[in-house]
């Protein structure tokens, strides 16, 4: 009894490394991904073709081998970066491209009639997307963005090759060390768990959004 | 007769506009006074939409000149074709019309008092307190005030269309266009936008108005003008226009039409 409640204490700080890479990327990929969204539809043609190559490169590598680029690669041209940020920059560029693809089709899901009528209106195109565009689109993307976030608190699992100990990492050295498969099981619990709580969270969010339906 | 000029609110002068190879506009010539209330009609296609959408920058014209209240927004360069004043230039020249659209545009994640307080409050710095008050009227008027709080979706088109028209009103535009206001709405909901609109007329307001509705143009407007392919064919005052058009074409369209 004693030794299961060791093991869930060393699992609770393996989670807290888990939150901590979840809860910093997701805060910073998203208005990344807004802005990143914004410069893929600028009349900019240069802004508008580095974001799209920027999301190319993204989403068409793996995030493993992003993340050892930055671990392993990144120190060979002289780039130091402590474990923790090598993770979390790697995290924040993925995550903020595929945030960016998803905020990009909510906006041009929006009507030319809402442009139209903040035009006639007098309002500028800044104030047309953060008043009119942007609170629109945020109901449109919730769907795609909740998918988005519960494969991010699995992918944090990734970090495991970075030697950081996340919640998976410390479920596998106690279970090599114990041969005793019940880490496994609990860290799926765990893992359950933190999605459970972001559907549940997502779902209300997507009610608080719905007051203005049909 | 006296000083034509200071009434004209609105003057195009030889406009011509193109999409691709389509020419939907090929010189077009007509001005707004002071609460004139000028219907548009004519078959799909005529480029009447087109003509409403280039006075207020929706679209933009190829070659012509557009002036508001005497200040030109696009006049033709020395290569013939329309340049326009800049983006600032162009929203404090055109801050004094409003639009109504055929498909409302309201903005659907806002009630409809916040619909109204938006453009005021965001655009022209004023404060709630101060705007809502005028707002309230704005919806007395349109008789939409027990739905202050409701959100678009939850009403019906001919109460949205009204919202839309008190929404305009709230800037205190000086001229008014409607492009085809009632065109999405169900027979029965027509009549109480064409209400609201004939009462705009009443009080004198500038409207320009691109419609179907016959008995509008009739009764309402001060002005009538029929296009087709892109040219205005016939336009007179509607009493004249209506009971003795000149035009084969217009002659045709007006058959049709009853």
């Amino acid at each position: 009894m004693d030794n299961l409640l060791h093991t869930i204490t060393l699992m609770l700080e393996g989670t807290q490394v888990t939150l901590e890479i979840f809860c910093i990327t997701l805060v910073l990929s998203l208005p990344i991904g807004l802005l990143a969204a914004l410069g893929r539809i600028s009349s900019l043609k240069p802004l508008r073709l580095l974001m799209e190559f920027y999301v190319w490169i993204m989403r068409g590598t793996p995030l493993m081998l992003q993340l050892l680029f930055v671990y392993f690669a990144l120190p060979m041209v002289g780039i130091m970066l402590p474990d923790i940020a090598a993770a979390l920059l790697a995290f924040v560029l993925n995550y903020a491209a595929y945030f960016a693809e998803i905020f990009r089709a909510g906006i041009q899901a929006i009507g030319r009639g809402q442009y139209e009528a903040a035009k006639t209106l007098g309002m500028t195109y800044p104030q047309t997307m953060r008043r009119i565009i942007i609170p629109q689109m945020i109901r449109h993307v919730l769907p795609p963005i909740s998918n988005e976030t519960i494969n991010l608190v699995k992918d944090t699992s990734l970090i495991y090759i970075l030697a950081m100990n996340d919640l998976l990492r410390v479920a596998r050295t106690i279970v090599q060390r114990e041969f005793d498969m019940t880490p496994f099981v609990i860290a799926g619990v765990f893992y359950l768990v933190m999605t459970f709580v972001l559907t549940w969270a997502f779902k209300k969010l997507e009610a608080h959004y719905a007051k203005y339906d049909q | 007769m006296q000083n034509m000029t200071n009434n004209i609110m609105l003057k195009m002068t030889d406009i011509h506009k193109s999409f691709g190879e389509l020419e939907v506009l090929k010189g077009i010539d007509f001005s707004v006074a002071k609460g004139d209330v000028l219907a548009i009609i004519g078959p799909s296609g005529s480029g009447k939409s087109t003509m409403l959408r280039c006075i207020n920058r929706l679209e933009e014209i190829d070659s012509g000149k557009i002036e508001i209240m005497g200040r030109a927004l696009a006049e033709n360069g020395a290569d013939g074709r329309a340049e326009y004043v800049d983006e600032a230039k162009s929203r404090e020249i055109l801050a004094c019309t409003g639009m109504v659209f055929q498909q409302f545009n309201l903005f659907p994640h806002m009630t409809v008092m916040e619909n109204l307080l938006e453009a005021p409050v965001q655009v022209k710095k004023r404060s709630v307190e101060e705007v809502r008050p005028e707002a309230e009227e704005l919806l007395r008027k349109v008789g939409l005030f027990d739905k202050r709080d409701a959100y678009p979706g939850r009403l019906s088109g001919g109460q949205q269309q009204r919202v839309a028209i008190a929404r305009a009103l709230a800037m205190k535009p000086e001229i008014m266009l409607f492009d085809e206001p009632t065109s999405a709405l169900d027979p029965e909901l027509t009549g109480e936008v064409l209400k609201t609109m004939r009462e705009l007329a009443q009080e004198h307001m500038t409207m320009v108005v691109v419609t179907h509705e016959m008995a509008f143009a009739r009764e309402a407007a001060s002005h009538v003008m029929f296009m087709a392919d892109g040219v205005i064919v016939e336009q007179g005052q509607p009493e004249e226009f209506f009971a003795h058009p000149k035009q084969e074409r217009t002659v045709a369209f007006l058959q049709n039409m009853l």
